[in-house]
This record gives structure tokens, C-alpha cells and sequence, in this order.
């Protein structure tokens, strides 16, 4: 976990970027594309616990209702989790459409909640575009993430299970 | 058994976790609830860094527009780039200063008339929740409970209301905007006094509901708060109204508004610390306090907001 926990200043730097310099601008889902990097490079416990708390984080920060990212969060974590055991994500155009599949899935498994929860709220269609952005984006900030992580703890790059 | 647990203890991780956030959601509908301690160490952590980024973007944007456009004007002109530069740099503080200046005194032309306490505060981010980022939103100021700022005081401007205060840390609080899904407000059509409840469409929009398909409503309607709730004074301007439709069922009308507020534009907001919340009803009313959003009677249309 502690070479994850370096998620948390990095999501915490996004939220506020996105709300000051951002705001409105379809930016790549870094939680999602953190939560997939964790999930790939080494499932742990752990990391479930932090794709917990990013989206706890994110929840708090953004004035949502409390628990539906996290939800939405550690779902894609066992999803990924599961399906890493039979396909291999190196290729960045596979990395792409993973990013941009689980954002999809993020907004929908949101939408989902708040419905249940009896909140009307619209199915948008900017939740193709934040998809498609944060697919397009992926293979950029999934190299970013190894090396961060490289430069974190030097020596452990790509290190895992895989 | 052991073993199981081991050989899955991802997926059974994930289950729980899933499970806990669920009863947080649960929990939390329809408020923005949560883990007071969290809320206030993110706001530590969080204002700083989005008072720099904000500084960032206004020396960005302040060198952009002051010097980057001028970059590759010819070598002969060197002496009066240097003095447009000057001259555009002054010019967009002057003009930074002058709506400043302008934004400052309608705040306080309207406070004056207002009979009720107000502070006034500045807007440090925009927070949008959902994966288009528009279903629900909430803006941070730089008020707190220092401030004797508390939840559920009305956030108004001169143009209109803006939301309520849900959250308060020390140094910052959160506002509930007007158009999130979770806020609805009692309201009254200024012009035939009838009464509805105006709620957020989750999209920018406004949605007045309980409105019979009797009653006359036409677009270019003012929508003033109706004062009936303990959290809004009467008489603040909420919106006007841009499309009546019959809606699905025989008994309401289906009326979209639109918010006399511009959010995209909001810089600096009054939040009522007092008289608002425990103000006895109608004591605006005929004191001039919403005479700023322009008193009209009989059909006579007012210019778009």
C-alpha cells in the first residue's frame, strides 16, 4: 500500500486543480485510472482500502453523496482485479479502451445510486466524452504512475505480480 | 476455510467495502453528510493549494493576455511594445480593479437595502459531482465558522439567490448551489402571486414544480422566494421562467426556469448570517429589500437576465 499511497496527495491535487483552473473542462478520471494501475500492477487488500478512500476522497471534496464513488471505485478494482487474471493490459490501445470502459462504468454505477436514491438526475451524454478522455489519456498516465511509482521507491517499477 | 479466505481476500475485501459504501450512501441521501473530521482536514489541505492554483491562473492568464499576444511584433517596434505592454498590464489591472470596484458596490447597494445581516465572501473553487461533472455542484468560499458562518444560511448576490451553506469548516464552507438536484425552495410568481417549489434539474437548470395547469404562468415570469421556509427571506429574486409545458400528468404544469444568478461568472457572494434564518415572515416586504431585482406588476416583461 505505501507504494499507492502516493494516489492520495496526487487525487487530492487533481480535485483542486479541476475545481479552480478546470472547472467544466472534460478532464481524464485520474481515480479510475489510479484504481486500474493499482488493481493491475499488484491486487492487494490494500488496495482495495485506498480505491476506498480516493473515492471517499473524491465524494467529500466534490459535496456528492457520500459512498457512491467509493462504491463505484472499489467495483472497478474487483472487476479489474478478476479480469487481469486472464488478460494481459500492456498494450496501450487495450490500456485505452480499459480506462475508457471503467470510466463508463463509474458514471453509470453513480447514475445507478442516485436513482435509487430517488434523485432525478440526467443520463448525460458527457459521460461518453469524460470516457473517451480519460481512455485517450490512459497510456500517458499510467507511465506517469510508473515512473512516480519508480521514483518513489526506486527499484520496484512494474514490480508485482505480473 | 483459511485458505478460501486468503485465495480471495480481494474480492471478499471488495464485497465488504461495497457493502460499507452502500450504507453510506444510504446514510448521506439527499445531504452531504459525512465524516466531519475528513471535511475539515481536506478543507486544511485543499484551500491553500486551490488559493495558489487561483493565483497560478490569474498570473496565466494575466501574462497571456499582456504579453504572449504582443510576442513577434517586428524589432522596430520594440520601444512601443514595451509601452503597449505596460499599457495592457495597467489596463487589465485597472479593469480588473474597475469590476472589482463595480462588483464590490452592487454587493453593497444591496446589502444596505437588504434588511438582514449579511457577510460577504469569496468563491475559492467550483466542485461538480458525476462523470459529466454537472449532475450535482457545490462551490467552496473562503468563510467559515470562524466567520460565524453556519449551515443552511442563504447565499445570495444581487442577481439572485446562489444556494445555502451545508457545510462549514473553520476557515472555509460549502454551498449547495441552486440548480443541484437536493436543493428545493418555496417560491412565489412575482407576477400572479401563484406558489410552487423550485428544485435543481441536475443539469444547469431550474424546475418549478406544484404548479396547477389552472394557474397562469407564461414565459418571462419572475420567480421571487415565497418566504413560507425558515432558511429564505422573502422576495429574493430565484429565476424567470423560460418554457410551460402541460407535463405528464393532468394536475401540474411542467415549468423550466432559468437562474437569475450566473454562476459561471460568480466571484465574490452575501452569505445572511442574520435575520434571514429566524426572519418572521414577510418582514421584507415593503421595505425596498427586493426592489434591486426591479418590482413589477400586471404582464409588463422584463429584459433577459
Amino acid at each position: 500500500m505505501k507504494n499507492f499511497l502516493i494516489f492520495l496527495p496526487v487525487t487530492i491535487l487533481y480535485l483542486s486543480f479541476k475545481s479552480t483552473i478546470a472547472p467544466g473542462l472534460p478532464l481524464p478520471d485520474i481515480t479510475v485510472l489510479a484504481v486500474l494501475f493499482m488493481a493491475y500492477e499488484r491486487s492487494s487488500v490494500e488496495g482495495v482500502v485506498l480505491s476506498f478512500v480516493l473515492g471517499y476522497v473524491e465524494d467529500v471534496f466534490n459535496g456528492g453523496i457520500i459512498g457512491t464513488t467509493a462504491f463505484s471505485l472499489v467495483f472497478i478494482y474487483a472487476a479489474v482485479h478478476i479480469i487481469s487474471r486472464r488478460v494481459h493490459f500492456s498494450n496501450p490501445s487495450v490500456r485505452a479502451a480499459l480506462a475508457g470502459t471503467l470510466t463508463l462504468t463509474k458514471g453509470i454505477l453513480i447514475w445507478i445510486l442516485l436513482s435509487l436514491t430517488d434523485l432525478d438526475v440526467p443520463f448525460l451524454p458527457r459521460m461518453l466524452l469524460a470516457a473517451t478522455v480519460t481512455g485517450l489519456f490512459a497510456p500517458v498516465f499510467i507511465a506517469f504512475f510508473t515512473w512516480l511509482k519508480a521514483v518513489k521507491i526506486p527499484g520496484v517499477a512494474g514490480g508485482g505480480q505480473r | 476455510m483459511l485458505s478460501f479466505i486468503k485465495r480471495h481476500q480481494v474480492i471478499l475485501a471488495s464485497v465488504i467495502l461495497c457493502l460499507v459504501s452502500l450504507h453510506l450512501v444510504s446514510t448521506t441521501r439527499k445531504g452531504t453528510g459525512g465524516d466531519v473530521i475528513v471535511r475539515s482536514v481536506l478543507s486544511v489541505v485543499t484551500k491553500p493549494v486551490q488559493s495558489t492554483l487561483i493565483g497560478i491562473r490569474s498570473k496565466v492568464v494575466g501574462v497571456w493576455n499582456g504579453y504572449i499576444y504582443l510576442v513577434g511584433l517586428s524589432e522596430e517596434n520594440e520601444g512601443l511594445r514595451r509601452t503597449i505592454n505596460q499599457l495592457v498590464e495597467e489596463n487589465n489591472r485597472l479593469k480588473e480593479e474597475l469590476g472589482l470596484n463595480a462588483r464590490l458596490k452592487e454587493l453593497l447597494r444591496f446589502k444596505d437595502k437588504t434588511p438582514v445581516k449579511t457577510v460577504a465572501a469569496e468563491i475559492l473553487g467550483f466542485s461538480s459531482f458525476g462523470p459529466g461533472g454537472e449532475w450535482m455542484r457545490t462551490l467552496a468560499i473562503n468563510k467559515g465558522s470562524g466567520d460565524g458562518i453556519k449551515a443552511g444560511m442563504p447565499v445570495v448576490t444581487p442577481q439572485g439567490i446562489v444556494g445555502r451553506i451545508v457545510e462549514t469548516n473553520r476557515f472555509t464552507s460549502t454551498v449547495l448551489l441552486l440548480t443541484d438536484p437536493r436543493s428545493n425552495i418555496d417560491v412565489i410568481i412575482q407576477r400572479t402571486r401563484v406558489k410552487g417549489v423550485v428544485e435543481g434539474d441536475g443539469s444547469g437548470g431550474l424546475i418549478l414544480k406544484y404548479v396547477r395547469q389552472l394557474d397562469d404562468v407564461i414565459p418571462g415570469d419572475r420567480v421571487v422566494t415565497a418566504g413560507l421556509s425558515t432558511i429564505f427571506p422573502k422576495g429574493l429574486l430565484v429565476g424567470e421562467v423560460v418554457s410551460v409545458d402541460k407535463g405528464e400528468d393532468n394536475f401540474f404544469k411542467r415549468i423550466e426556469l432559468r437562474p437569475a444568478a450566473d454562476f459561471r461568472r460568480l466571484e465574490e457572494v452575501l452569505i445572511v448570517t442574520g435575520g434571514g434564518i429566524s426572519m418572521k415572515q414577510g418582514k421584507m416586504e415593503g421595505t425596498g429589500a427586493h426592489e434591486p431585482f426591479g418590482r413589477e406588476s400586471g404582464r409588463k416583461r422584463r429584459k433577459p437576465l
